[in-house]
């Protein structure tokens, strides 16, 4: 099963559960969390398929004040593995209070930041060993990344305000290689065409897909012909 | 070798970002000619505000002699909101799985010329390989990196010649910029390892990473000076504090001010009189 598109399904609805249900089905995970500041909606946005029981206590625990995986994550660039949380005192007590629960400590925070100072945290959790951990980490990190950023634009677009600034802004270039895959070229092609490099070709349309918030390159032509960026051929 | 300071780990390394942003002033500040702020001999802008990840190369001594910093295109980044021009006015590319890195620098004043891991040369490469090894690490798959021409021959001479180019070449102080594209693969960063003879894990370890902290207390010989005291320590800064308050004074009112706060001070002991 692959990662649900969220552009494609209206929203909100139950959807953000389904998605984080997919990528831990898609990604070998045993439980996802997502949460999101929105400093121009002022709201903060958390949903998580974690037991129900676990999420309660979290919540009347107050652990979202002190959880380190959400405070010091959404100070870093790169995805935070809880490993390196392991020496602060308060990732221990939330952590042994998980354990009951059946959660692994093994885990990290992949920080996503919006245009807008918005922040989004995508945490996902395993229960293996470290060497298995680091295994699956390289080989899932690339798609958690898209999954975040995805799953945190299209909260932050569900605000009314949010989806006016966040007009898709895309560059001649990217318009330029859309076109043309609407016109049914492949990737190769578009860059024999335009006489630049696959891989240039490649980081565009990814950029594209990122701003018109889609995960396919398809989905990607189509939002961009109903916007009227490109023309249908 | 290679340390990471980012968000997390800063404030243990305020040593080694201050000389990274003291060679960042000299590099961009005077030899490239670039309009950057420079506040005390550091060249600190508004992205470094913004919790930031630099990549740092130290010497074996633990002095920083290289430095990029890496920011996501998915938020605030220089491209976005400062290097538009580069762009043509067009808007930047924005992905989940590819970074910005700009102020990539070595320092050509204390590293040599020659193929030694003491070189320019090999700073360079290792700084590159490093960047690359931590994106990719990190799930990223592409780099968009803002440079001069110079960097642009440095990259196609060590076998790592960007795939692409955003924008356009534009004039920048002495200089001008560019922005070009590198891809985090192993096939890159092989290369890069082979052209300058780079072998096995570049990143410091943990008991390194210690070492090089502001908390560590230096080992090796002792220093011949006697430690400074926190007494000592403050007694200095007022008195510092004294004759910068009675060499800036603008007026008369304000001179004699500094000089009667001074005259409290030594009263109370808190200063020596020469300065009163």
């Amino acid at each position: 099963m692959s990662v649900i598109d969220l552009s494609n399904l209206p929203f909100p609805g139950n959807n953000l559960r389904s998605f984080l249900d997919s990528v831990c089905e898609e990604h070998e995970l045993d439980f996802a969390a997502y949460a999101g500041m929105d400093p121009i909606a002022q709201t903060i946005h958390g949903f998580v398929n974690y037991p129900d029981e676990w999420q309660t206590r979290y919540v009347s625990e107050g652990f979202q004040h002190r959880d380190p995986a959400l405070l010091l994550a959404s100070r870093s660039i790169a995805p935070v593995d809880w490993q390196r949380l392991r020496g602060e005192s308060t990732f221990q007590d939330i952590f042994r209070a998980a354990s009951d629960h059946g959660i692994s400590e093994q885990g990290l925070t992949v920080p996503v930041r919006g245009p807008y100072g918005d922040v989004g945290l995508f945490s996902v959790t395993r229960n293996c060993s470290d060497r298995e951990w680091g295994l699956l980490k390289s080989k899932i990190l690339g798609g958690l990344q898209t999954a975040a950023v995805h799953l945190h634009d299209n909260v932050i677009q569900s605000h009314s305000l949010n989806r006016k600034l966040n007009h898709p802004s895309l560059s001649a270039r990217e318009l330029e290689i859309l076109q043309w895959i609407a016109a049914g070229k492949s990737q190769q092609d578009v860059g024999d065409i335009l006489s630049i490099s696959n891989r240039t070709v490649e980081v565009h349309l990814r950029s594209g897909r990122s701003k018109l918030g889609a995960l396919t390159t398809p989905q990607a032509v189509g939002r961009a012909i109903g916007l009227g960026l490109i023309h249908p051929s | 070798m290679i340390i990471v300071i980012d968000g997390l780990n800063r404030h243990r390394y305020n040593r080694l970002l201050d000389e990274m942003f003291a060679l960042r002033a000299r590099v961009f500040g005077q030899r490239l000619g670039w309009d950057v702020d420079i506040i005390d001999g550091k060249e600190i802008d508004q992205f470094d505000a913004l919790d930031p990840a630099y990549v740092i190369g130290l010497n074996d001594a633990g002095n920083v002699v290289s430095c990029v910093r890496a920011l996501q295109t998915t938020g605030p980044h220089m491209l976005s909101d400062v290097f538009h021009d580069i762009l043509d006015g067009e808007p930047p590319l924005r992905s989940a799985t590819l970074w910005e890195s700009t102020r990539f620098c070595v320092d050509t004043e204390v590293l040599d010329r020659g193929n030694s891991r003491n070189s320019v040369g090999y700073a360079t490469c290792e700084l590159m390989a490093a960047s690359l090894e931590y994106a990719k690490n990190s799930g990223i798959s592409d780099i968009v990196t803002v440079i001069d021409p110079v960097m642009n021959r440095v990259l196609k001479r060590s076998d790592c010649a960007p795939y692409g180019y955003v924008g356009s070449t534009k004039p920048m102080g002495k200089v001008s910029a560019m922005a070009a594209l590198l891809d985090c693969t192993d096939e890159r960063i092989n290369k890069i390892r082979a052209f300058a003879g780079i072998e096995g894990n570049i990143f410091v370890s943990a008991q390194r990473a210690y070492e090089l902290s502001d908390d560590h207390a230096p080992t090796g010989p002792a220093p011949t000076a006697a430690p400074v005291t926190a007494e000592e320590n403050v007694r200095q800064l007022l008195e510092e504090y004294c004759v910068d308050q009675i060499t800036d004074a603008d007026t008369v009112e304000d001179a004699d001010a500094a000089k009667r706060l001074t005259r409290l001070l030594v009263d109370a002991g808190m200063v020596d009189s020469k300065h009163g």
